[in-house]
């Protein structure tokens, strides 16, 4: 075989083997993981709220880590009903349960008081950590292996089957979130305003937390909980565009990809020939970020 | 026009409503009166279908409680008492009748100029691009005013009379913006619209409203003109506090002068000042 045939098999096994089944699903996540930050901030009224940071990425994480470890025990049917969709879903439903006992227990007459919300979250957090602090106890030396990179949020486990398994769920969620962005804007005022304004609120909620849990589900289960894109991004949309949902959606979407693809980057070569999860840059990125907003809040936002 | 029949609502057995029946035709301001705890937020969230009711409400002959919110959004538009936004929405876009969901009706270029001619009614021509965040209470009340008229821009459509329902629209206002805002009330009424709006002011009530209708303890206390209800007995029965009601001479409009009962009870020794 010739030289340059060498090569061109040896690029595309590079591109196909290595680089596309880590950048397709950081530029899915990303855009996930942004968009569910959005729709949580209009759903709860509050520019704060984060999947990550209100308990709804470790609801979801106990979902999936109860697969990891118990799928070919305990849950060993569910695993063989559900085949490749297994993490994904259950993960999705960890999530779910999460965002609708918080949406619950912080919301009284369609008002969210924010300490109630981040103090829900970090109760609900706490309670899933709990649970998937016992599995991972009862976890062996392999499982543990994966769940502690896992945990700490990377993409470096993605590959072409868990992208095949999660890509749908995230683009469905995705899809569906295009077309809340009127509903959000009538929500802003309140939930009894949204009503006058003809938008049927509790169907409208209903989705809301369907498409949130779905999108934070489905990267949860290939990446792990990866914070502070939900709240990054969103907000530094809103300082250049406003905050107009129509607008906010899409833009959430290209920005968070994009952001996740260059933190996945970043993670891969600042300490090369290792690399750093990914959760650590975000993190390291967004905890300040999130202090600064915290800082100046006594602007209207 | 609006017919209210026998209303009950009941929020954890306690019953805040008890048989409210009134009627507020087209063409009029029809004010309610009541002191507070009286159940006149009930009534005006039992009118927006955010209670649950027993009895009937019906709006243009068409039942509330079964109507789509879509079309009963059409009919009506609502002023809540106070509007928080958690996002740096500029007033423009509060008031922009595309921003939230649905559209009034109207041709394009006519939506358009919609939130400037709506702004320009309730005295705050210039402020569009001004932060809603950013301004007092009764300033973002009259840009509540200047969205909820948008929505209802045309006060008869099709032939079909709409309504304003205003929850305490002037509470947070002064003296010049509270006239301002019942003008734009009397004006929308003038030109074929109904009104129904919850107020403090019964001189307010008095100088504005066709029709008043009074409410005590979750039921009618009377309903009328304001020469009729505006009494002496029926203001102090209600409001359980004495009142005096005048008349001005020019279209006999009354007006209610609060009695403090501490003015007639004999002065207490005052103290030597030191």
């Amino acid at each position: 075989m010739p030289e340059s045939e060498v090569q061109a098999v040896r690029d595309y096994a590079v591109i196909y083997n290595i680089r596309l089944p880590r950048m397709i699903p950081g530029v899915l996540i990303g855009a996930a993981l942004a968009v569910s930050g959005l729709l949580m901030q209009g759903l709860f009224r509050n520019p704060l709220a984060d999947p990550g940071l209100v308990g709804v990425s470790a609801g979801a994480g106990l979902g999936a880590v109860g697969i990891i470890v118990l799928g070919t025990t305990m849950l060993a049917p569910l695993t063989a009903l559900l085949g490749i969709y297994a993490l994904q879903i259950a993960s999705f439903i960890g999530g779910l349960i999460t965002t609708f006992i918080l949406y619950r227990v912080a919301t009284r007459s369609g008002q969210t008081a924010i300490a109630t919300m981040l103090l829900a979250g970090i109760a609900l957090g706490a309670l899933a950590g709990a649970v998937t602090g016992v599995l991972v106890y009862v976890a062996n030396d392999a499982q543990l292996r994966d769940l502690t990179f896992w945990g700490m949020g990377s993409l470096s486990g993605a590959n072409w089957t868990k992208i095949m398994a999660s890509g749908p769920i995230i683009v469905a969620a995705l899809a569906v979130s295009a077309f809340l962005g009127k509903g959000l804007n009538a929500l802003t005022p309140g939930e009894a305003t949204a009503g006058h304004l003809g938008v049927r609120v509790q169907g409208f909620k209903r989705v809301v937390i369907v498409a949130v849990a779905a999108a934070t589900g489905a990267s949860v289960a290939v990446s792990g909980g990866i914070g502070f894109v939900g709240i990054v991004v969103p907000h530094l949309l809103r300082l250049v565009i406003g905050p107009d949902h129509r607008y906010l959606l899409p833009a959430s979407a290209l920005l968070g990809a994009s952001f996740l693809l260059m933190t996945d980057a970043v993670s891969r070569l600042i300490v090369a020939p290792a690399e750093l999860p990914i959760g650590i840059v975000t993190a390291a990125v967004g905890g300040p970020f999130f202090l600064w907003i915290l800082l100046r809040k006594q602007r209207p936002w | 026009m609006i017919h209210v029949d026998n209303i009950v609502v009941e929020i954890s057995q306690r019953r805040i409503l008890d048989g409210v029946s009134f009627t507020a035709h087209p063409g009029q301001v029809t004010a309610i009166i009541g002191p507070n705890g009286s159940g006149k937020s009930t009534l005006m969230k039992a009118l927006c279908r955010d209670y649950v009711f027993s009895g009937t409400i019906s709006i243009n002959g068409r039942d509330v409680a079964s109507m789509d919110l879509g079309t009963a959004a059409t009919m009506r538009a609502v002023l809540p008492q106070s509007s928080t936004l958690p996002f740096p929405f500029t007033v423009r876009e509060v008031v922009a009748p595309g921003l939230t969901a649905g559209r009034p009706g109207l041709s394009l270029s006519a939506l358009r100029r919609l939130p400037d001619e709506a702004l320009a009614r309730v005295d705050l021509s210039g402020f569009g691009g001004r932060f809603y965040g950013e301004l007092s209470g009764g300033e973002q009340q009259r840009v509540q005013l200047a969205r909820v008229i948008c929505r209802v821009w045309e006060p008869v459509l099709d032939g079909v009379p709409r309504f304003l329902f205003l929850d305490e629209p002037v509470s947070s206002l002064d003296i010049k913006h509270q006239l301002m805002i019942m003008d734009v009330a009397r004006q929308f009424a003038a030109s074929g619209g109904g009104v129904i709006a919850i107020l403090h002011d019964l001189n307010l009530a008095a100088m504005y409203a066709d029709q008043i209708v009074a409410i005590r303890n979750g039921a009618v206390a009377g309903a009328g003109t304001p020469a009729e209800v505006l009494t002496d007995s029926l203001i102090a029965e209600v409001f359980d506090c004495p009142m005096r009601v005048g008349a001005l001479p020019a279209g006999n409009i009354p007006f209610v002068l609060p009695q403090s009962a501490q003015r007639f009870v004999a002065a207490a020794p005052q103290s030597k000042v030191a």
